[in-house]
């Protein structure tokens, strides 16, 4: 059940920063530089694919100990 | 997790485990283990392909272990039993053999068949042998037989591996030829190959066509390896190629069938990037599931060693039997030719056995009645019986190969660092394949692309690509390139190779670790007694006033004849070694701390020390200087006397080991000090190392203090190894930073060093540290080339010849070169198969100078 929780805890963060830094990645897009729109969108999705891998494996094992380390 | 589990309780077993890859699989594997309740630590060794757990069999079971790991993606593949079984005559039977059989440590399935009276179990050779899974349900009153030719852990082994390397096959037989096709299409308008290769050829849907079986069958296993990964939050090799691949792919897809989208439009379908890239990974993965496993050939040898059969003697009559059931005390028959099946002492006949397989000596020994045999030895000459004394596990062999397969799953020092750097490369890898991307999308592209750029070593031009194609191109390039395969293979590789090599030669290195410890050596400390020399006295001078020294040595043996002193037997042994004849003495009394005095035919023979003759008023004359002269070579001087007029002096010393001296001067030669530890005093124990040279004594030194000897010595920082007898000099062996137990003979699992020397031969220390060196000058080769690799290809991957050269390394080149990267390393390791120490190559003229550097232990003829 801890399991669970922590995984579905760590989804939530990790997909919410990646959401995040692909937004940001749109933002400046937008504000700097003459980008077209497959450009700003493709580069959003590979920030935010390998913004997912690069939190996801470092995320979800600090969720682990964090609930855990409360619980104990 | 630890600190859960009761003491006494934990567990060690060795698991199977294939399909790992990389450092990080290695990571994930240990992770996953270690998540276990029950699991006190997991170490994986990515060469061995095993994983060494500690574990509380009560809180955690096999099946669960294999669970986890094939929750991360991998396989455990169990040792497999088959076996006949009669008599079982309904569920309950079938019940019974799966309970019983179930519940031995060690095995992680039964299942009994009742229709083809087969029982199937899986288990780890590391906790239970075949044999006693047998005899478990003959106990139950079943008649049990090998259903097939026995399963041994080799063979289970051997398939794991020939599936990888099989499976690696048909994936690139599959890929290899697709991706040359897609080549030819992307490259179809260049140079004059639109002769050769057909238009359709070049055609995006074909090139479509042809790519996709390429990234959804070979390519498949990256993708759902990573994705078995990141669901519990590790990440692995498999990552970087599913990126990798999958963003090439992908491009191309929206290139091909929505050109306008904006990807870089119809020329810029990277599917021969996609395809190629697939391809050269698979090549690598190919060629290391070849390569892999012949570092390991070692071990595989020890294990071809266990015999099948043995022929024992029951009611007289001689039966043939698995060699796996023999039990102790049984009597075997070994005729010419054949391997002997297991442990034990020869009870009648002669021969000649080859031990050569287990103790590296070259010449076969010679065996009589009382005399040990070790299994999986091969007999020569003669037909002889032995009654067996070690059976199944618990032979030598069985053993050795133990010792050296868990040493094989421990990790030196120096892997640590480069397991710590490869598992958070990954991440690493992907941070900066990030700032890659970001870096040329905002900047670098707009500063330098130029339209007629190239890729390195291709004809391809960038033209068709913009902002965004050009940036995640780069991106990907670096994700592939940056693979520290060859760091994770560096180190676990030379160490296989290197342990095999020892067990070879009758060294076993206990561990990675002892191994190291072993190649950073500085000084070596001989103990002395049974060490440096063979630990029983023996006459090595006869003194004689009238030249007749056989009668000064026939008096003194009379003297002696009654006496349980071993002096006293020495001398007695001396005499008989002579041919000469020693009758009863027929009056003897001992003498407390002066000799003895003995009556024969009615002479009066005294035989002692100078207390003695002064007591009874014996002149000693020229004889004292003599005994003084002894008395400083090290030697005890025993004076004999017939009646009242001395006769001569009989000199008694523990002699020197016929390899000794060489030794200690093949340990100089490598640059090391060599000090000898010893409770003589400081006059003989001088004596002795003047005579091999040793260049630092330890004298006078109680059993009890040896181990803080050695602590002296290391708190002077210099790196210990202490050689000596691994039982009584077991607190020693322990404190120094390597401890090597000598002349363990067939008793391995007893000995407490680090390093266990099977034979009783100094030379094979020498040995030892030259295998030990090897070994990691090759691990230094591999990491150098390993770290070197990534240091200087990541940064060509990301781009940084671009600026000035217009030109960028391809996907595929970069595929190619980790590819070639991981085989270097590997091919590394494998060249050490040839490497003999220096001390074994010389053969008999070895052994010739060996016996020629010591004068002591001459035989009594050549003395004086």
């Amino acid at each position: 059940m801890d399991e669970q929780r922590a995984r579905y805890i760590g989804a939530l963060i990790y997909t919410a920063f990646s959401l995040l830094g692909a937004l940001a990645f749109l933002a400046a897009t937008t504000l700097r530089g003459d980008y077209d729109w497959t450009a700003r969108l493709g580069g959003a999705g590979w920030v935010f694919l390998l913004l997912m891998i690069i939190l996801m494996p470092t995320v979800t094992p600090w969720v682990k100990k964090r609930l855990g380390g409360r619980q104990g | 997790m630890k600190g859960e589990m009761a003491e006494g309780k934990v567990k060690e077993v060795t698991l199977p485990v294939a399909g790992m890859s990389c450092a990080a699989c290695v990571n994930k594997v240990e992770k996953a283990l270690e998540g276990l309740k029950g699991v006190a630590s997991a170490r994986v060794n990515l060469a061995a392909a095993k994983a060494g757990v500690e574990y509380d069999p009560a809180a955690c079971s096999l099946a669960d272990m294999e669970e986890a790991i094939a929750g991360v993606g991998y396989e455990v593949p169990w040792d497999r039993i088959e076996l006949l079984v009669l008599g079982m005559m309904g569920s309950h039977c079938q019940q019974n053999i799966e309970r019983a059989v179930g519940a031995l440590d060690g095995v992680s399935k039964v299942q009994v068949n009742l229709g083809t009276d087969t029982v199937t179990v899986d288990y780890t050779a590391s906790l239970i042998s075949a044999a006693q899974i047998k005899k478990t349900i003959r106990d139950l009153g079943y008649e049990v037989s090998d259903k097939a030719e026995g399963e041994a852990s080799l063979d289970r082994e051997r398939r794991a591996r020939q599936q990888e390397v099989r499976r690696q096959l048909v994936n690139l037989l599959i890929a290899a030829p697709l991706g040359l096709l897609v080549m030819a299409g992307t490259f179809r308008d260049y140079w004059v190959l639109d002769k050769f290769i057909p238009s359709f050829l070049a055609n995006k849907y074909v090139l479509w066509a042809l790519a996709t079986p390429v990234v959804l069958g070979p390519g498949r296993q990256f993708f759902v390896n990573s994705f078995n990964g990141l669901r519990r939050g590790v990440t692995d090799m498999n990552l970087l190629y599913a990126t990798g691949i999958g963003a090439a792919y992908f491009i191309a897809v929206i290139n091909t069938f929505w050109p306008n989208a904006g990807f870089g439009g119809e020329k810029a379908t990277f599917y021969e990037s996609a395809a190629l890239l697939t391809t050269f990974i698979v090549l690598g993965r190919y060629l290391e599931a070849v390569t892999r496993g012949r570092t390991s050939e070692a071990i595989r040898k020890l294990m071809k060693l266990q015999p099948k059969r043995a022929r024992i003697l029951r009611d007289g009559q001689e039966v043939e039997i698995p060699a796996d059931e023999v039990q102790a005390d049984d009597i075997l028959v070994v005729r010419p030719g054949e391997s002997i099946p297991v442990d034990g002492v020869v009870s009648e006949g002669y021969s000649a056995v080859d031990e050569s397989m287990i103790t590296g000596e070259s010449l076969p020994v010679e065996k009589k009645a009382g005399d040990e045999v070790i299994g999986g030895t091969l007999n020569r000459t003669g037909a002889f019986r032995f009654r067996a004394t070690r059976v199944g596990k618990e032979t030598a062999l069985a053993q050795i190969i133990k010792l050296v397969e868990n040493a094989q799953a421990t990790k030196a020092p120096i892997q640590r660092l480069s397991d710590t750097v490869a598992s958070h490369f990954i991440l690493g890898v992907h941070m900066l394949a990030l700032g890659v991307f970001l870096f040329w999308f905002f900047g670098g592209f707009n500063w330098w692309f130029d339209p007629n750029s190239r890729f390195i070593l291709s004809p391809s031009e960038l033209s068709g690509l913009k902002v965004f194609g050009f940036s995640l191109l780069l991106s990907v390039t670096v994700l592939v390139i940056s693979c520290p395969c060859a760091v994770g293979l560096a180190t676990p590789s030379a160490i296989m190779a290197g342990s095999g090599l020892g067990a070879q030669n009758g060294i076993l290195f206990k561990g990675a670790d002892a191994m190291e410890a072993t190649a950073k050596l500085q000084t070596v400390i001989f103990d002395k007694t049974g060490t440096l020399t063979k630990g029983e006295p023996s006459v090595t001078e006869v003194v004689s006033l009238d030249g007749r020294q056989d009668d000064v040595l026939r008096l003194a043996a009379i003297a002696e004849k009654n006496s349980e002193h071993p002096l006293g037997e020495a001398i007695v042994r001396a005499a008989r070694e002579r041919g000469l004849a020693v009758p009863d003495a027929e009056e003897f009394a001992a003498i407390p701390g002066h000799g003895v005095e003995a009556r024969r035919n009615g002479n009066l023979i005294l035989l002692g020390n100078r207390r003695l003759m002064a007591e009874r008023q014996v002149a000693l004359g020229p004889l004292l200087a003599e005994a003084e002269r002894l008395e400083q070579d090290g030697k005890t001087a025993m004076f004999v006397a017939a009646g009242d007029q001395a006769i001569g002096v009989v000199a008694v010393a523990d002699t020197l080991k016929e390899s000794s001296a060489r030794a200690v001067e093949e340990l100089h030669r490598l640059g090391l000090e060599v000090a000898m530890i010893t409770g003589d005093n400081q006059r003989t124990a001088q004596a002795i190392a003047r005579q091999v040279g040793i260049d630092r004594v330890l004298a006078e030194v109680l059993p009890q203090d040896k181990a803080a000897e050695v602590r002296k010595l290391q708190e002077q920082g210099r790196r210990v190894a202490m050689v000596g007898d691994g039982i009584n000099d077991a607190p020693a062996l322990a404190q120094a930073d390597v401890g090597l137990a000598i002349g363990s003979g067939t008793d391995v699992a007893k000995e407490t060093g680090h390093v266990i020397l099977v034979k009783d031969d100094l030379l094979d220390v020498v040995g030892a540290i030259q295998i030990a060196r090897f070994t990691m000058r090759k691990v230094r080769q591999n990491l150098a080339w390993a770290f070197g690799y990534n240091t200087a290809a990541i940064p060509l991957g990301a781009g940084i010849l671009y600026p000035f050269f217009a030109q960028v390394v391809s996907p595929e080149l970069a595929a190619f070169l980790m590819a070639i990267s991981s085989l270097s390393v590997t091919l590394n390791a494998m060249s050490m198969r040839g490497f003999r120490p220096s001390i074994r190559r010389g053969g008999r003229l070895a052994q010739a100078a060996r016996q020629e550097a010591t004068g002591i232990g001459r035989p009594l003829e050549e003395v004086r």
